[in-house]
């Protein structure tokens, strides 16, 4: 409101100019905003009750990226007049823009006040494919046809769903160009729905058309720069996005993109023949080894299980700091907080970035490198559902303790039989209708991936992957691999899932309650009411092991009692369950060591280094639980890290990674680094005798 | 600067002369403070971390508080108890401890009383409290069973005392205390930097951890040092919060210029940490033994002129070429090590 009233007095005075919705409109549409606003604001202020002027001042204030201010004018002209149809359009339009789903609710609602509303319908073809519901995009597309034989975006949806389809001979562009040879608008619209279906290239493609018809098409252009970006290819990006930003189009993709790739200067890249590793400089030194192994890893286990070879290299991108991370993800609905796919490109979350013990950086990274196999082997014609379920399948597959756990909105979901028919699973991850849907059609997902593969084998799943590539729809799909209709398929997999987790969604409330009741005699010491009553749960709901579990008030009543075999193995299940706390899983493997079990301690540990690797202390343990093993190679490799988090005791960390390349026989090293511990601290004894036992 | 860092023993040559550069912490790719370098760039005369006066005692008066919370209170109790433990095991140690009833003001200043009449100049006293400070925007004051102490009568009771003293005031708002405490020689270590982060601090669980853990002695001299420590304590904490992701609510702070607001990060740069890097807070092991053995003079010497040439190297390291520094270095360090080896024979 205030941005509004500004300066308001001293422009009534001087309005002898500027005063007609004509003049405000051509100004608007010389791209004059300022002084189309101005217009705009004179004319409100001169017919304070004249819904329309608010109305089109908030499409323009929509048109230049201010939501909020859009939405304040579209609500008060519909004070105004109740059921105002372009206001109600205005705010489904916003609601649009924002992936929110009551864009359709309202887009009916401006359609009921005035069914004529063309532009209604478009809106309504566009969020109906939007919403991977290409039959109801074209009934609406046709109904705004009908009504206006000339209405271009109808048209350009028409053409999306052609092209989506993979038909060539669509007649829509052709018939949009001759009425219009300059509207770029509708290969722009093209772009937008090849990229919602996350075939970037093809994407790219049609905004580079429309910006070819329209150079001044700012908005295409900064959606070419974003979108080239997002597939690594920085310079041109940069080029199309400065343009865009020089000429006064400063929407929030454009101005975070550009800041973002002015980020980059802070980023250290590595190279092989089938990586590319993006990190900070302030943690490069660090995670460099553990992300490249584990991305090789993971390459060479998916070319094999996928049969397929990735013809040029991944390329991940791991940011400390989220909102360069978010900026990656922008624009795009219902993506997972933690890592992002474009093509051979993946962006995730530093586990930095995160409180230990809360990101499995790993699980992630394989999950991100499944959707890069899927994509480049479905050419990107592959449903939401699919990919995600996928790549959920895998982070378990990869280790049975990765991979998220059983969550209570889950829980909650599956006994309020809120889980969509996988024939509809899509809509769940980009328009969805309660709050933590997108969460929970992630988890069915991967259990379904995990039901077929479970009973009808992997090479279902791939064959279903072939069959996606050509765009043939789930439906048919799971008809003709599994050779059930969908509903049945629907019914069986419930009919599983619910036999699965019947145990903990019965047991949930009484659970939660004795769960309760254990935390308070756990404070109170009574360690022998605990553990009956502890043991009692644990099993209900086993996936639990977050902070507060069974497991772990099981440990210390153990522990409190001296009982210290069974602490450990309340532990060692907590860590096979997916517990990720760096704190409990330390203290397992101190128990461990004290135990004499220090092969077990050393995997204890090891599990952090996927999770919470930031932590010198974890490095250094490690380190000296393998030296002493003789893994001499991951004792080079952690001492290594500890250096990179530049330890405060220096002189004590080189002399540790001497002794480790001394164990691998690597005198020179060890030598360097003697000299490096000497150098920080020239009387160090230990370092002393080794370098004159190494000198001759 | 004046030599006012209540040593007494003269360190045996400080006349080196060093080479005209700045004492750019970045020449070694570490902030390390060489004592002696630097105690020859300051011209001062410095009792030395690593050879301590003999017979020298360190006094420890150790306080734990009231919390507010029996939470807090038995916090307080059971570090002071560890700390005792810690420092009593400590060579030439003499201990007092207060906690839960007995951490009255009457007790500790009884105990800072008779100190101010044993002690003498070469010896140490180390001053820890560990409880709920406040701070009225005037006056700062320790929370004990019955009246409190303020900052101004603790000043006067260290004022009296001539041993050289390390106040670790760990308390919340223990920044307030900092202007009343502070004098020449003395080193204040202060959990917060002023007396407005009223939260209760992690810091002091970091501090007697260096305590304990033999990575808070960097240099490896078998002593901590009050920089050291302070060094590791204030890491760690800071580590806590950021790992935590948590706003952090308190600030270290080290003074020891007597004039100053503290630092968090003391450099050669920026003055401060040159006396709390000559301050033994805790001896790990018996390293000064050597020294009383006449036969051994001539090789201390040796070691002494070897260490003097390797802390002048260091501080030439950006002016030297990568590999001559590298070469000159391992020749020395090498010197040094077989210098030790006959020392330890
Ligand atoms: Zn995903």
């Amino acid at each position: 409101m205030t941005l509004r009233a500004l300066a308001l007095l001293p422009l009534l005075i001087a309005s002898a100019w500027a005063q007609t919705l004509q003049q405000a409109e051509s100004f608007r549409s010389a791209a004059r905003y300022q002084e189309a606003s101005t217009a705009f604001r004179v004319l409100v202020a001169a017919n304070p009750k004249n819904p329309e002027y608010r109305v089109r001042w908030g499409r323009l204030f929509l048109e230049r990226f201010n939501k909020e201010e859009a939405a304040n004018l579209f609500q008060e002209a519909l004070e105004i007049k109740k059921d105002y149809a372009p206001a109600l359009l205005g705010l489904a339009l916003v609601a649009a823009d924002g992936f929110d789903t009551r864009a359709v609710e309202l887009a009916e609602k401006a359609l009921a006040a005035d069914p004529k509303l063309t532009e209604a319908h478009e809106l309504m073809a566009r969020l109906a494919l939007e919403d991977s519901n290409p039959k109801r995009a074209v009934e609406q597309a046709d109904k705004a046809l009908a009504i206006s034989p000339k209405a271009l975006d109808a048209m350009a949806v028409r053409a999306s769903v052609d092209w989506l389809a993979d038909k060539a001979d669509s007649p829509w562009m052709d018939r949009i160009l001759d009425i219009n040879p300059k509207y770029g608008e509708a290969y722009a619209d093209v772009g937008h729905f090849f990229v919602l279906n996350r075939r970037y290239e093809e994407g790219i493609k049609y905004y580079r058309k429309a910006i070819e018809l329209d150079p001044r098409l700012w908005a295409a252009r900064a959606q070419l720069g974003v979108n080239l970006m997002r597939l690594g290819e920085e310079v041109e990006a940069k080029r199309h996005l400065e343009l865009c930003y020089e000429n006064g189009h400063r929407d929030a993709a454009t101005v975070n993109t550009l800041r973002l790739m002015d980020s980059y200067k802070n980023f250290l890249t590595y190279k092989t023949d089938n990586t590319i590793v993006k990190l900070h400089k302030k943690e490069a030194e660090l995670l460099h080894p553990y992300v490249e192994s584990e991305l090789k890893r993971a390459i060479a286990t998916f070319e094999k299980k996928y049969k397929v070879k990735l013809d040029r290299p991944v390329q991940v991108e791991v940011y400390p700091d989220h909102e360069d991370f978010a900026v990656r993800t922008m624009g795009m609905p219902g993506l997972g907080a933690l890592g992002v796919t474009f093509g051979y490109v993946v962006a995730m979350d530093s586990p930095s970035g995160r409180k230990p013990g809360s990101f499995h950086w790993a699980s992630t990274l394989w999950h991100e490198l499944s959707h890069v196999f899927v994509l480049s082997a479905t050419h990107h014609r592959v449903p939401r559902w699919f990919t995600e379920g996928l790549a959920v399948h895998e982070e378990t597959a990869v280790s049975p303790e990765w991979g998220d756990r059983l969550d209570p909105q889950v829980i909650s979901a599956i006994k309020n039989k809120k889980l969509l028919p996988v024939a509809e699973l899509d809509r769940g991850f980009i328009r969805p209708s309660y709050p933590n849907q997108v969460v929970v059609s992630y988890f069915q997902a991967g259990r379904i991936c995990d039901y077929i593969a479970e009973h009808w084998g992997f090479g279902k799943l791939l064959a279903m992957m072939d069959d996606f590539s050509r765009s043939e729809p789930t439906a048919q799909v799971i008809e003709k691999e599994l050779g059930i209709k969908p509903e049945e398929f629907d019914k069986r997999f419930l009919a599983k899932l619910e036999a699965q987790t019947k145990g903990v969604i019965d047991g949930f409330d009484d659970w939660r309650k004795k769960l309760k009741q254990v935390s308070d005699l756990a404070k109170a010491g009574k360690h022998d009411e605990v553990i009956p009553l502890a043991l009692a749960i644990r099993d209900v709901y086993p996936d639990y092991v977050e902070a507060g579990s069974a497991y772990e008030f099981l440990a210390d009543a153990y522990a409190a009692k001296k009982n210290n075999t069974a602490a450990i193995e309340e532990l060692e299940r907590f860590a096979r369950a997916g517990g990720r706390s760096p704190v409990v899983l330390k203290r397992l493997a101190t128990m461990l060591e004290e135990a004499g079990r220090k092969r077990d301690a050393s995997a204890a540990l090891e599990r952090l280094n996927y999770i919470a690797p930031n932590d010198d202390e974890l490095h250094r343990r490690l380190g000296g639980l393998w030296l002493g093993e003789g893994n001499t190679a991951g004792a080079i490799r952690e001492y290594t890290a500890v250096l990179a988090m530049k330890p405060m005791d220096l002189a004590a960390s080189h002399f540790n990674l001497a002794k480790a390349y001394r164990q691998g026989k690597q005198i020179t090293e060890a030598k360097d680094q003697l000299l490096l511990a000497l150098e920080a601290a020239p009387g160090f004894r230990p370092a002393q005798k080794m370098l004159l036992e190494l000198s001759p | 600067m004046a030599c006012s860092t209540g040593a007494t023993v003269p360190s045996a040559n400080v006349e080196r002369v060093f080479p005209d550069k700045p004492l750019a912490a970045s020449v070694t790719g570490y902030v390390n403070f060489g004592k002696r370098a630097l105690a020859a760039f300051f011209g001062l005369a410095i009792a030395l971390a690593g050879g301590p006066a003999l017979h020298a005692a360190t006094y420890y008066v150790t306080v734990g508080g009231l919390g507010g919370e029996p939470e807090f209170e038995t916090r307080f109790s059971n570090w002071a108890k560890e700390v005792d433990k810690l420092v009593k095991a400590a060579p030439e140690s003499k201990v007092e401890t207060f906690e839960g009833g007995a951490a009255t003001r009457a007790n500790l200043r009884a105990s800072l009383e008779k100190i101010a009449k044993d002690s003498t100049p070469a010896d140490a006293l180390v001053l820890l409290l560990l409880g709920h400070g406040t701070f009225d925007g005037l006056d700062y004051k320790m929370n004990l069973p019955g009246p409190d102490i303020t900052a101004d009568e603790l000043a006067s009771l260290l004022g009296k005392v001539r041993a050289r003293q390390l106040v670790v005031n760990t308390t919340s708002s223990s920044g307030g205390a900092i202007s009343t405490l502070r004098r020449d020689g003395r080193v204040i270590v202060s959990a917060t930097k002023s007396g407005t982060e009223k939260n209760a601090t992690v810091f002091a669980r970091y501090w007697i951890e260096a305590l304990r853990d033999p990575a808070a002695d960097t240099d490896k001299n078998e002593t901590v040092s009050a920089l050291e420590a302070f060094r590791y304590a204030e890491q760690k904490t800071a580590q806590f919060y950021e790992t935590q992701k948590r706003l952090s609510t308190e600030h270290a702070v080290l003074e020891d210029t007597g004039k100053g607001e503290g630092v968090k990060a003391p450099s050669p740069e920026n003055g401060y940490g040159l006396v709390a890097s000559t301050f033994p807070l805790l001896r790990l092991g018996a390293a000064a033994k050597a020294a009383a053995n006449p036969a051994k003079q001539k090789l201390l010497a040796t070691r002494e002129d070897l260490e003097q040439q390797i802390d002048r190297l260091k501080y030439q390291k950006a002016a030297t070429p990568a590999e001559e520094y590298r070469k000159k270095l391992g020749v020395l360090l090498l010197d040094l090590a077989r210098v030790q080896e006959e020392l330890d024979k």
